[in-house]
């Protein structure tokens, strides 16, 4: 994947993209995971959220930047 | 080890002392919070090396409030608010790059149409509404005389407000978080308790007329209140997110509840005030087991599980116990219909208060996902356009006049005045007294800026390095968030100092220390702020006087013609919540207990009465089996109420009783042929009778008194 992606040619870092990606991945998660109501199990679900956010967003970005 | 025998002997002494403690700590933590959101920002900004690390620090200074759902409800609309102005702010500037009148004329535009958004919608939505009037000017105006660099001005401002609007979601999300969805949980069985207990204690049957009306006030307060909560909770918690319909269902459920037990109350009283006690009586000893049922033994706790299915036990004795009593009344027909009609209503209060705590059961004790599927219900908000009509054309004079003047003097200064007057008549053209939160605001930010100035000049040319920065500017900043908890004694205050704080300090790397834009440029944003001031005092604010108040009683009025006209598919839902949340709005301004305030809370309950009957008559006409000319009879009462209550005078309160009155009489007549159809529709236009005929409701100084009243037979 390249570095950055002309979009209506403006460029843009590709790692933007990654990360609404990430956003998006992330809200999906959240709402299969509120439904079932597992957050229950979990101690601090923000803190929870925020560290799922940046595994998915690193590991993403890694791809990006080996 | 003293420590807390003392403390608890502290407590027990001076109760105020703990109450004072625990407000203080709350504060103490929101300043904390917020200082550490404007120092990770700030360092963020830094290190990402983007021009004005102070836009993304004043972004903070709006985004911070004390409960973290505010904050994570307000970024995303903050965020939409954002990409959508600077883009407008891009599109201004590709279009006029040399035509400075008509790019300023298009952006005084936009900027009132967004002031104008941002009234219209009243909760945090607005701040949406509120940003991409300011971004746009950010983006565009610091461009003005070089249009090439718009581009990049738009990218690095986007970024730096992206960049405040994350820090500051995540920081109260994450740090301490003071969660919102406690709030929604506990006042959602403060208000289940309060309505349970209402029904209860009106076992008796009688209830004052100025008891139903508080309890009316109380119904409406809790339902504009859960629904609000409701919206800014899914922003905080996906659990509460997953069961947001159910939540909406609820609040239906208990506003429907609510009325038809309002409708009951009416009808008794109304009953025992025209000499019908006997029906009166029957109606209270029908009502005998639904009080029972819900007041448990005294060892068991009233959990709304065993309160619906003792509920539910109580509905199957009713048929019986309405037969019983109906037989005693049966020498006299009218007595008869009167009391038809109450038990028809009486069995759909029963029916929905059933259906009420069996979803609150169900809500308190699952956790997580639910079972099934729900009808799925909005809370329709009732707007009225005049007052963001007014804000828009403000907004849009007072943009127009800074930039006339801009423009004749060449003034260095003026896209900072210009900037401030747009976040200024957004943000404080939805307050009730904009004068005066101007004035608090102003002298917030004149105080802030001083603050900036010993700051800027004194304290940061000896210091090197972040924490130096930190040590220098926090015991000065730290007013601005504690100020702004005290919100209650000293509204805007604390926001106008943290802003004018931070947009003076206006951080850099490196540091510019220019006593020269310093001064000018607080002149310049006092000047812009002093501007909105003066437009208030030019085009006063609409919100609060006497006028719109009219115009919105109008509006509720008009309710009944929404019932009587509107289509059927999901209109018990809009009536109900649309009443609300337009007598809300009425009556968050009136005095209480004062003569308008109780003419507006007749009004609301007549309405409430007669929409909701109506719009039970025309699901029965809708559904059962009725022959057309009497549906058509049926159709023209209610066109008549609809008629009456959209104008009210003494001619169409004659010709709604008559069209009332007569479909009574023909239903009356075709009952013995179709009685299961008829019986529902004929109740309901009999409780119409008794609420248009009401000599202590709203509709009193229209009724003409014929000589001899005319009863069906």
């Amino acid at each position: 994947m390249p570095r950055e992606i002309a979009l209506a040619d403006a460029l843009v870092p590709s790692i933007l993209l990654v990360y609404l990606g990430c956003l998006l991945v992330l809200w999906v998660v959240d709402t299969i995971v509120g439904r079932y109501g597992l957050y229950r199990y979990v101690w601090h679900p923000s803190l929870f959220r925020v560290a799922l956010f940046f595994c998915l967003f690193g590991a993403a970005g890694l791809l990006l930047y080996p | 080890m003293a420590a807390v025998p003392q403390d608890l002997r502290t407590q027990r002494a001076w109760p105020w002392l703990a109450e004072f403690l625990t407000g203080e700590r709350l504060a103490w933590v929101f300043v904390f919070k917020c200082m550490l959101a404007f120092y990770i920002t700030a360092w963020l900004a830094m290190v990402f090396q983007l021009e004005q690390p102070a836009t993304a620090m004043i972004t903070v200074s709006i985004v911070m409030h004390p409960h973290s759902g505010m904050v994570l409800a307000k970024s995303f609309y903050r965020a939409i608010g954002t990409v959508a102005g600077s883009l407008c702010g891009l599109l201004l500037m590709a279009a006029f790059p040399q035509q400075r009148e008509l790019f300023l004329l298009s952006l005084s535009l936009w900027v009132g149409l967004c002031a104008g958004g941002a009234v219209l919608y009243r909760n945090f939505m607005s701040y949406g509404f509120v940003l991409a009037g300011y971004t746009a000017a950010i983006v565009a105006l610091p461009a003005i005389n070089n249009p090439n660099a718009v581009f990049n001005s738009a990218v690095t401002r986007v970024s730096e407000v992206m960049l405040g609007i994350i820090i500051a979601g995540l920081v109260s999300d994450i740090v301490l978080p003071e969660r919102l969805r406690e709030v929604l949980r506990r006042s959602s069985r403060e208000h289940f308790g309060h309505f349970i207990e209402f029904a209860r204690g009106s076992l008796g049957g009688h209830i004052p007329r100025s008891e139903m009306e508080q309890a009316h006030l109380r119904v409406v307060r809790a339902a504009v209140q859960l629904e609000d909560l409701r919206s800014t909770v899914i922003f905080e918690d996906p659990e509460a997110r997953a069961r947001s319909s159910r939540l909406q269902l609820l609040n239906l459920r208990y506003m429907a509840a609510a009325t038809s037990f309002q409708s009951l109350h009416h009808l008794i009283n109304r009953l025992q005030r025209n000499h019908h006690p006997r029906t009166a009586g029957a109606l209270i000893k029908l009502y005998a087991p639904v009080g029972e049922a819900l007041s448990p033994e005294p060892g068991e706790s009233a959990m709304p599980r065993m309160l619906a299915t003792r509920l539910e036990a109580s509905e199957a004795k009713l048929p019986a116990l309405a037969a019983k009593l109906r037989d005693e009344l049966r020498q006299d027909p009218e007595l008869l219909l009167e009391f038809d009609s109450g038990t028809t209503l009486l069995r759909r209060f029963v029916n929905e208060l059933r259906d009420f705590t069996a979803l609150e059961a169900t809500l308190r004790e699952t956790q997580g996902r639910l079972q099934g599927t729900v009808e799925r219900v909005d809370f329709k908000r009732a707007n009225d356009y005049a007052t963001p009509l007014i804000a828009v054309v403000r907004t849009f004079l007072t943009m127009l006049t800074l930039s006339v003047f801009w423009l004749a003097t060449a003034w260095p200064f003026g896209p900072g005045a210009l900037i401030l007057a747009t976040v200024f008549s957004g943000l404080l053209a939805t307050s009730p007294t904009p004068l005066a939160a101007t004035a608090n605001t102003w002298v917030g930010y004149a105080l802030g800026m001083a603050a900036a100035y010993i700051v800027t000049f004194w304290l940061l040319p000896g210091s090197d390095g972040f924490t130096m920065l930190i040590l220098a500017t926090t015991p000065l900043l730290l007013i601005g968030p504690y100020l702004t908890t005290r919100n209650a004694t000293l509204p805007g205050v604390g926001a106008g100092y943290t802003l004018g704080f931070v947009y003076i300090f206006a951080l850099k790397n490196p540091m510019e220390y220019n006593p020269e834009r310093f001064i000018n440029d607080g002149i310049a944003s006092l000047f812009g702020l002093m501007m909105s001031g003066v437009a208030f005092m030019v085009i006063p604010t609409l919100i609060g006087t006497r006028w719109l108040r009219r115009r919105q009683l109008q509006q509720l009025r008009r309710q009944v013609t929404l019932a009587a006209t509107g289509p059927m598919e999901g209109l018990l839902y809009r009536f109900e919540s649309a009443n609300r949340d337009l007598f809300q709005q009425i009556v968050s301004f009136t005095q209480p207990k004062s003569d308008e305030s109780k003419e507006l809370l007749a009004w609301a309950l007549a309405v409430h009465d007669c929409g909701r009957a109506v719009i039970e008559l025309r699901q029965d006409m809708l559904h059962a089996d009725l022959p057309p000319p009497l549906l058509e009879i049926m159709q023209q009462a209610v066109l008549a109420l609809a008629q009456l209550y959209d104008e009210p005078d003494a001619a169409r309160w004659q010709q709604a009783d008559r069209a009332v009155d007569h479909a009574i009489t023909l239903t009356t007549q075709t009952l013995p042929q179709a009685r299961a159809s008829c019986q529902p529709a004929l109740a309901h236009l009999l409780q119409l009778r008794t609420a248009l005929r009401d000599d202590e409701s709203a509709l009193a100084p229209y009724i003409v008194k014929s000589p001899e009243p005319s009863h069906a037979p």
